[in-house]
């Protein structure tokens, strides 16, 4: 084993502690952002088939996250890969959407974070088939969920025709059907199987790590479970916000202009107000996160 | 000019030349000039403005404004061929729904809003960051106090992403010559489509452990340099970021950027258009 030769601040110091160094989590969050921003400008060349209202297109490969959160500690590759889908596709590209980015952030960190803690053992064929299909699931189902509300709540108001509620409902169940079965399945569990096992072994000493023995806590700290489970549960209420706030802008009815009545133009400065809280959440936590060694 | 003389607009070649040139900002142009913070800062503002209202009107004259700024920061033709791409897309889509749900004026209307409000964010961040060479944007990001990882990523991914496009091409390539081609295209090409496929995934493997490799090497570089003391220092933040400085032109720019959206919002005020 060369790790156990060369021994240095990087070079396997931390194999028979449990912790990761600073740096290898910078490692793996690089990682992790270089080669999912990478396929997303792939996917961006993919052309995308549209049958009536349903679209049938590759919406991620689901399998660079998956096999790296899979390999190394989940929690920085979740960091890692919605962030490089902004940098490389939708900052570069001028593709930017500011707030709705927030949200597809939150929903991709859930999705691959969890994901990847499902996962125990990477060599498991099962575990990780499943583990592909989850953020697929995890992803879609946030979005579905998200899309179908927008839809509910702008059919209060505005007078639609019969049955467009269920047509809706039809469309969002083949959307999400065919997102399985292609980002899930074609481009998730059978590039993963494949690469999962072939990659596990090799990779790591590459990155001064040990490979990730069945079992055993996985390598590497998170910032506290406890911590973990209360940002995941403000990540998601917050995904909730932000999508809403896009949907007063994308629903059909004249709902908002009700309620910036009803309320006043202050009104607006409550989601302004719940942004900056956040934000203010972030720059603390990454404070935190900065001081521990 | 004259290296641009040949007409292979569409090549692969050519998007990897134009998304280095994107990344690296060398085409001068207004908010190049500026410091990178004012920029942060001015597309707060003209991009943030947009989300606060529903009115065709200041929508509309928002989406100008955005224009004039996209003129002035000099944006190349790739990334300005596909926004445009995209609007026109986005313009047909917008008639069929109408055509679908069977509605008249007053549905296109409520349907173009939304494209008239992500139009006019996507121009605010093309000019502003199209503007950024990486070094600035992160130096910005970093006087910002944004998270260290997050600064060093961005400038990182810029960095790195035509070595990784050129990486990926030649190991695709490789895939592609060796393998036979598809015998016949088969219904829509979808022999052809598998075999781009499956090559793609297959060229992941290599890439993957080059990626590491590389990752290594520069975070590696990067702490021998100190990378993490040095912005978490107070003294080194101090002298990393001594060369920004805020100069007349940056608040100019803000000023009439100011003066353009309050103009916006009391001409919408006052000829309003709601769906």
């Amino acid at each position: 084993m060369t790790t156990t030769v060369r021994t240095g601040e990087l070079r396997g110091n931390s194999f028979n502690g449990k912790d990761l160094s600073t740096p290898q989590k910078l490692m793996i969050f690089v990682l992790s952002m270089s080669l999912f921003g990478l396929s997303n400008i792939l996917v961006e060349v993919i052309p995308e088939f549209t049958i009536g209202p349903v679209e049938i297109a590759l919406a991620y490969f689901v399998f660079i996250p998956l096999v790296l959160a899979a390999l190394f500690n989940p929690f920085w590759v979740a960091l890692g890969a919605p962030l490089g889908e902004i940098i490389f596709t939708d900052l570069l590209l001028g593709d930017f959407s500011g707030i709705g980015e927030i949200e597809g952030f939150i929903q991709m960190f859930l999705a691959i974070y969890i994901a990847g803690s499902l996962i125990r053992n990477p060599l498991s064929k099962a575990q990780v088939a499943f583990g592909a299909i989850m953020i697929v699931v995890i992803d879609k189902f946030l979005s579905a969920i998200v899309d179908l509300s927008k839809v509910w709540f702008g059919l209060e108001d505005a007078e639609f025709v019969e049955g467009l509620p269920e047509s809706m409902l039809l469309i969002e169940v083949i959307g999400f059907g065919v997102d399985i079965l292609l980002s899930g399945i074609v481009f998730g569990v059978i590039p993963a199987l494949w690469l999962v096992p072939k990659l596990y072994g090799r990779i790591e000493p590459l990155m001064g790590m040990q490979p990730r023995q069945p079992g055993k806590p996985i390598q590497g700290s998170t910032p506290g479970i406890g911590i973990t489970v209360a940002l995941v549960f403000v990540l998601g209420a917050a995904s909730a916000v932000f999508a809403f706030l896009e949907a007063w802008g994308a629903d059909f009815g004249a709902a908002e202009w009700e309620w910036l009545d009803t309320y006043g133009p202050a009104i607006l400065l409550v989601p302004a107000a719940i942004f900056v809280v956040l934000l203010a959440g972030v720059f603390v936590f990454a404070g935190k996160q900065r001081k521990q060694p | 000019m004259s290296e641009r003389k040949t007409h292979d607009v569409l090549s692969m070649e050519w998007i990897k030349l134009e998304l280095i040139r994107t990344a690296y900002a060398t085409r001068g142009g207004l908010f190049a000039k500026m410091d990178p913070r004012v920029v942060l800062l001015w597309y707060l503002l003209l991009g943030g403005a947009p989300w606060f209202t529903h009115n065709i009107t200041v929508l509309a004259i928002l989406f100008g404004l955005g224009v004039i700024s996209v003129i002035a920061a000099r944006v190349g033709p790739l990334v300005l061929g596909l926004f445009v791409l995209s609007l026109v897309v986005e313009v047909i889509n917008v008639f069929v729904v109408a055509w679908f749900v069977g509605g008249d004026v007053g549905t296109l209307l409520a349907l173009s809003e939304l494209s008239l409000k992500l139009g006019a964010v996507s121009l605010a961040s093309m000019a502003a960051f199209v503007s950024l060479d990486p070094e600035k944007l992160s130096s910005a990001l970093l006087a910002l106090k944004a998270p260290v990882m997050l600064a060093f990523s961005v400038s990182y991914g810029f960095r790195i992403l035509p070595i990784l496009i050129d990486e990926f091409s030649i190991v695709m390539e490789g895939y592609q010559l060796r393998g036979a081609p598809a015998k016949a295209p088969g219904f829509l090409g979808w022999r052809s489509v598998s075999r781009w496929g499956k090559h793609a995934v297959l060229a992941f493997y290599p890439i993957f452990l080059n990626v590491a490799t590389s990752v290594r090497t520069t975070v590696e570089a990067l702490e021998t340099r100190g990378l993490n003391h040095s912005v978490t220092h107070p003294e080194g933040r101090r002298l990393r970021l001594s060369h920004l400085q805020t100069g007349t032109l940056d608040w100019i720019v803000v000023a009439v950027t100011f003066v353009g959206i309050v103009f916006a919002f009391w001409v919408g005020a006052v000829a309003p258009i709601h769906r």
